[in-house]
């Protein structure tokens, strides 16, 4: 084990990737976002020079170059900053990476990764802190990649780089700079298996990104009142783990799901959805949604908070569904 | 010459000159987060600019708005409270640095999304010529934008429909990093300019030193009223030196608070920006054109300096005592009601 930041983590895993396979390119922009943090990506520059490409604000044609490439076997990494800029590339993304498979009849496949870094930032305002998860949900053809800490970054980084369908990789600006213990060596985690981040038997918490991090952090002040929570963290959303969601759900007989995205047709709508028709006779209480506010996200940080899930209002819904 | 005309355009340079100042300083003392950008280094295009545009006009800006919006003649106060996220903001507090708009003076939007404002200035000019109100629509954007497609589809648009917009394109690339040494973004063709793009689409093109306060007048007064006149497009890209504080993906008074003074006393001007100050600082560029061709005297520049100086004293003040939005205001103006 060694202690690496999230960002570091998914260098880290680029890093691999691009020296098992030569066949791996990456766009350079502002990597990861990680901005300040571009110190520890100066070796890619330097080792990989041929296979960087530095990118002008250009969302949509990148994205579908990418997409391009794809279909004869080049796998792009596409960072493109902050989640809000994808809009620009949706069209790209949806209609021509997430359908050529299918289109094709399977002849054709987009091992392409478009990396975005989702949510309430701290002063995104409006047009800087989307949370894209449940749009690309509602899309078929896209795996989605959420990581709550540098072990499952570095991990699913690697799955998202050899998987050949297009990947749409969601970190967090918040999660950049916490450190975590990382595995020592190259390992893979495979999507489609939540990781159970907390054991508990009262109430189960399914939660993504940053999310899981507060749902770690109201565990501990739920615990205190004697509220032992079971966290759920999905990791990555196509495919999702059903079995690790009804499992959990059937231990602790209530479910709380916290979320991001507003609530209509959210991450959260979807996970109560589907424990609605494959587990309700699991549940004990009515499941409960905490999504942002079905509002836009103001500048100011203390409103930011306000439309957002945290640690304090997980704390809330957890204590009142268990009450 | 229009002396009235020239100190009204130095005093919005130096009030955007000292609006920014302060809000660097509110950002030095964390009384707001994130990320911002500033206007230095931009004024004398700005300020030029909405010298010749009227009520009817429309103006759209970006993530670099404040002296666009200063220059308009919306209240530092307001636009400072904005920047706080304060209640008595432009937009109530929820638009913060990156969105200050007030649709009372003709800015109704502003988008922080790289072209994103482009084709808004042209559906003004749409509304315009659909209305006949006389009023142009006029994009004030960044050399960036040309790297996204949609600002080509809307010159193209702006061609094919004749529409009544002034496209500013404000390349403050000359003296940027280049993008292969890890700096801000650059917006040079491969082969050429940016300006090639419009003129291949048929579009009037100019291209004006943007530090020149002046030359940038003449040439949209004389754009603004022939716009008017046929309804025709034109594009205008004004160049200016990237402010050496304008390097990093912060801002950095790397310059210093500016001295007015340093137009007339050369001896006050040394060291590692000395070159800034000479030849490419358009407030103090500026200054010396007027005290040189007589508009202006050493009395009245520092005499607008220091009404401009209380005037944004004023404005911080205001902007710090603005309360905050409360926490239900987050639910207010999702949908609009009934028309
Ligand atoms: C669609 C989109 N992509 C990326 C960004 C991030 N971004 C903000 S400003 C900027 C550079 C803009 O350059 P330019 O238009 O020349 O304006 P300048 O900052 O030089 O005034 C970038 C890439 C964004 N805001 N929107
Ligand atoms: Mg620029």
């Amino acid at each position: 084990m060694t202690v690496m930041t999230h960002a570091e983590a998914l260098v880290a895993a680029i890093r691999e990737c691009m020296d098992e396979d030569e066949n791996v390119a990456l766009v350079w922009g502002s990597l990861m976002g990680v901005g300040g943090n571009n110190d520890h990506v100066e070796h890619i520059k330097a080792d990989f020079a041929d296979r960087i490409f530095h990118p002008p604000i250009s969302e949509a044609a990148i994205a579908a170059i990418a997409t391009g490439a794809a279909m004869d076997g080049v796998r792009t990494i596409f960072p493109m900053g902050t989640a809000s800029f994808m809009f620009r590339a949706w069209d790209q993304i949806i209609h021509e990476a997430g359908a050529a498979h299918y289109m094709s009849n399977g002849a054709v496949s987009i091992p392409a990764v478009f990396h975005v870094v989702h949510g309430l930032r701290g002063g995104g305002s409006v047009q800087h802190s989307q949370s894209p998860q449940s749009m690309l949900w509602n899309a078929p053809g896209i795996e989605i990649a959420m990581p709550s800490c540098p072990a499952d970054a570095k991990g699913l980084m690697r799955t998202a780089i050899k998987s050949n369908n297009p990947t749409v990789f969601i970190d967090h600006q918040k999660l950049n700079k916490r450190s975590g213990e990382v595995p020592a060596g190259a390992y893979d985690i495979p999507f489609g298996v939540a990781d159970i981040k907390r054991v508990g038997a009262d109430v189960t918490i399914v939660a993504t990104s940053l999310q899981v991090v507060h749902a770690l952090e109201a565990a501990e002040t739920l615990s205190a009142v004697g509220i032992e929570a079971e966290i759920v963290d999905l990791r990555s959303l196509v495919p999702l783990d059903e079995e690790a969601i009804l499992t959990s759900v059937g231990k602790t007989g209530r479910l709380l799901v916290v979320d991001e995205a507003p609530p209509r047709c959210s991450v959260a709508s979807e996970v109560v959805a589907t424990v609605a028709e494959k587990g309700m006779d699991l549940l004990k209480a009515p499941p409960v949604r905490l999504n942002r506010l079905p509002v836009h996200v103001p500048a100011n940080v203390a409103l930011e908070d306000f439309v957002g899930p945290n640690t304090d209002r997980i704390v809330e819904a957890a204590k009142t569904l268990c009450g | 010459m229009d002396k009235a005309r020239l100190l009204d355009i130095f005093r919005h340079m130096i009030l955007i000159r000292r609006f920014e100042e302060a809000v660097y300083d509110f950002h030095e003392q964390k009384l707001f987060g994130g990320h911002y950008h500033l206007y230095i280094g931009q004024e004398a295009t700005g300020a030029a600019v909405m010298a010749s545009l009227g009520a009817e006009d429309r103006i759209f800006s970006t993530h670099r708005n404040h002296g666009h919006l200063i220059a308009r003649g919306v209240d530092p106060k307001n636009a400072l409270a904005e920047i706080l996220n304060r209640a008595d903001g432009t937009n109530g507090g929820r638009g913060g640095t990156f969105h200050i708009a007030d649709a009372s003076v003709g800015m109704p939007h502003t988008s922080a999304l790289v072209g994103g404002s482009v084709p808004l200035a042209a559906g003004a000019g749409f509304a315009a010529k659909l209305k006949k109100s006389g009023g142009i629509g006029v994009s004030m954007f960044g050399d960036g934008c040309f790297e996204e497609g949609v600002v080509f589809e809307t010159l193209n648009l702006a061609r094919m429909w004749e529409l009544p917009v002034i496209f500013v394109c404000e390349n403050n690339t000359p003296g940027a990093v280049l993008k292969s040494a890890g700096g801000n973004n650059t917006s040079n063709l491969p082969e050429g300019r940016v300006i090639q793009i419009p003129e291949a689409l048929g579009m009037e093109c100019h291209k004006v030193d943007g530090g020149d306060a002046e030359a940038v007048d003449v040439l949209f007064a004389d754009c603004a009223a022939r716009v008017r006149a046929t309804g025709q497009p034109i594009f205008i890209e004004a160049l200016t030196e990237r402010w050496p504080g304008n390097y990093f993906s912060f801002p950095s008074m790397v310059t210093g608070v500016t001295q007015v003074s340093m137009a007339w006393d050369g001896g006050s001007i040394s060291g590692e920006h000395q070159e800034w100050f000479l030849n490419h600082d358009p407030v103090l560029r500026f200054a010396r054109q007027l005290l040189v061709s007589g508009v202006a005297n050493f009395g009245d520049i520092v005499g607008i300096d220091v009404e401009v100086t209380e005037t944004i004293k004023a404005a911080k003040e205001f902007a710090q005592s603005s309360p905050l939005p409360g926490t239900d205001s987050v639910y207010a103006h999702v949908l609009a009601g009934e028309g």
